[in-house]
């Protein structure tokens, strides 16, 4: 299941703990973790164990009202490992709190077993709305860009602020914000590249120098309302502009979440190609290679 | 208050100056939105007339837990001119412009602000930011200047770029003293009655600006300041006539150089205007297809491959890690 048409009702920073095998030792896991409550796309309640390390969701639970609790154990010398437990089965998974500040597990916990019995719970945050930050991602007058635009029709959380009435909403984005922000700044895995590493001047601008001829069919892909005429001043200026920076890493943060296969087939390359970004590199590559192929033909013909 | 579909919609936008002046052109409204870089009497007298300032500030909280709690001004319950609550994320940008122009007396603007600032008259607070942001028209305009939809990565259960908490405060004189007009709070805020003469109402707000930056523990506050202000062209153009006219040619080339500044600012805004409309992923295809079938695209990669695993190794030796936040 992905997070794309889901609803997060909550989100916090939790790892997983397991059992020792034949004893009542319950052992913490030191892998960071979120646990997200979550409608699906399939309109059931999803309880989700996302590893922030890897970003690989490794638990996906579905949940009925009622048939779930999730307490703390006693036992815990910490007070802060948590039990999920069935009414139907006797599954049992254990989670810890992970965030640094423990002041917050019971409010968690609390609307947590309020979402469990009753999916329309109205979740409860005793934080003053007043300390609430402003989660208006706007860039300073330097300009910074903002990243991703609000869904317009869906009730996900990030997409409306009532500050004066509603709380909840507010805190529950900020919660969500806090984790997703936390996830991107993990290490990403090793192999990775960044698009923004690659359209930088330092390699473009040899591109255009050796290639002038490149320069005019760039042109169509530019702004129809530049106030300037193209050029290859302009196209200097835009690859270094802060709106550009911005497209190349907001494109390259969607790549990642391997869900573009539908864009990209509207740039004429295979849906694979959205899977990530070295997948959509490939497939760069491998349409340089044919139009390369073609161009060769030509010129044997 | 549940989620409500009639005011999402509202995209996020920069608060960039050349984005607050298109938005002012939309709305029919002969002003525009300077940066700010100083308080001082000098760098606020070179801007009038100025109609209000903008403060927009982010606060990081450090060691303790609370906003430090402000002392400046008096809550006003019974207000009379124009104050609008913030009901919709992402709005607040257009809103603090429309709580500054609401209360700019006899203020030119286009039929459509001008109708819904009369409509809006008598209203509370919070019904006026609901029909402010139930405006179809107005979150038209405010979302001209985001990403164009095609390539909208809505819905991909992405991160924020920035989870950085800014927030949108007005000053602005009306009646006579100097309001205080924040969208988050429950009325607006006065800071004092001014005099006419001298610095007027900027040396009130100038104070009250001044004592709230302090009440933060330092380093626990970045912000900005923007300045609504006249456009300054027409009046530029007069002036120049005029030394043109009495044949002062010293004055009429400082005026001529004023108005070629404001113009390659207004060439400038334009030009950025233009991208941050502009759907860049073509360009970003047709530039790494370029890399690829000049061969330069598999060494950029590994560079880009190697700048990113530094990137994480200086990150593990600084220590960056949530957990200890």
């Amino acid at each position: 299941m992905s997070f794309a048409a889901s609803e997060i009702h909550l989100a916090f920073k939790a790892g997983r703990a397991f059992r020792r095998e034949g004893t009542n030792v319950v052992e913490c896991n030191p892998t960071k973790g979120a646990i997200y409550l979550s409608n699906g796309d399939d309109g059931l309640l999803h309880f989700i164990w996302k590893n922030r390390d890897t970003n690989d969701i490794e638990e996906d639970l579905i949940l009925f009202p009622t048939d779930a609790t999730f307490t703390k154990v006693e036992q815990s010398p910490s007070g802060r490992v948590h039990v999920l437990k069935f009414s139907s089965s006797n599954q049992r998974h254990f989670f810890w709190f992970q965030d640094a500040d423990a002041s917050r597990d019971a409010e968690f916990t609390q609307n947590l077993n309020g979402l469990l019995q009753d999916p329309d719970y109205d979740v409860q945050w005793r934080i003053p709305i007043e300390r609430v930050d402003r989660v208006d991602p706007i860039g300073s007058s330097g300009g910074t860009i903002t990243a991703f635009r609000p869904s317009t029709s869906s009730s996900r959380p990030t997409d409306i602020v009532v500050p004066s009435s509603n709380p909840a909403t507010q805190e529950q984005l900020q919660t969500l914000q806090r984790i997703l922000t936390g996830m991107r700044s993990q290490a990403p895995p090793p192999s990775d590249v960044s698009l923004s590493d690659i359209l930088t001047p330092a390699n473009l601008t040899p591109l255009f120098a050796n290639h002038p001829e490149l320069i005019p069919t760039l042109f169509p892909h530019l702004p129809a309302d530049l106030p300037v005429p193209p050029s290859a001043e302009a196209l200097q200026q835009i690859i270094r502009s802060p709106q550009f920076r911005a497209a190349v890493s907001n494109f390259d943060q969607a790549l990642r979440t391997g869900m573009l296969g539908g864009i990209v087939t509207t740039l004429g390359l295979p849906e694979e190609a959205g899977t990530g970004v070295v997948a959509f590199l490939r497939a760069i590559q491998q349409q340089a290679d044919r139009e390369r192929e073609r161009e060769n033909q030509m010129d044997t013909d | 208050m549940s989620v409500d579909d009639e005011t999402s919609g509202w995209q996020l936008t920069e608060s960039d100056p050349g984005v607050f002046t298109e938005l002012l052109k939309s709305l029919g409204v002969p002003m525009i939105v300077d940066d700010l870089y100083s308080l001082d009497a000098d760098s606020l007298a070179a801007l009038q007339p100025l109609r209000a300032l903008i403060f927009l500030f982010k606060w990081i909280p450090t060691t303790s837990d609370n906003e430090p709690s402000q002392k400046a001004g008096t809550s006003d319950p019974d207000f009379a001119g124009f104050f609008a609550h913030q009901v919709v994320n992402n709005a607040c940008a257009t809103l603090a412009v429309l709580n500054a122009l609401g209360n700019i007396p006899s203020l030119q603007t286009g039929p459509q602000l001008s109708e819904l600032l009369q409509f809006s008259t008598g209203m509370d607070p919070q019904t006026r930011g609901l029909v402010i942001t139930g405006s179809d028209w107005l979150r038209e305009m405010h979302n001209a200047l985001s990403p164009p939809s095609a390539f909208s990565l809505d819905g991909l259960g992405l991160p924020k770029k920035t989870e950085d908490a800014y927030h949108f405060v007005v000053y602005t004189p009306i009646m006579g003293s100097v309001y205080e007009l924040d969208g988050l709070k429950p009325h607006a805020i006065r800071h004092g009655a001014f005099e006419e003469s001298g610095e007027g109402w900027l040396k009130v707000a100038r104070e009250a600006i001044e004592a709230r930056i302090s009440t933060y523990p330092v380093g626990s506050l970045e912000f900005s300041l923007l300045a609504l202000r006249d456009d300054p062209l027409p009046s530029l153009q007069t002036q120049l006539e005029h030394y043109q006219t009495v044949g002062d040619s010293a004055s009429a080339g400082d005026v001529l150089s004023k108005i070629a500044n404001e113009n390659s600012k207004r060439e400038r805004w334009a030009f950025e205007n233009s991208l941050r409309r502009h759907n860049h992923i073509g360009l970003v295809q047709a530039l790494l297809l370029a890399l690829a079938k000049s061969g330069k695209l598999a060494p950029a990669e590994e560079v880009a491959r190697k700048a990113m695993k530094e990137r994480i190794e200086q990150r593990k030796a600084r220590g960056e890690d949530m957990d200890e936040d």
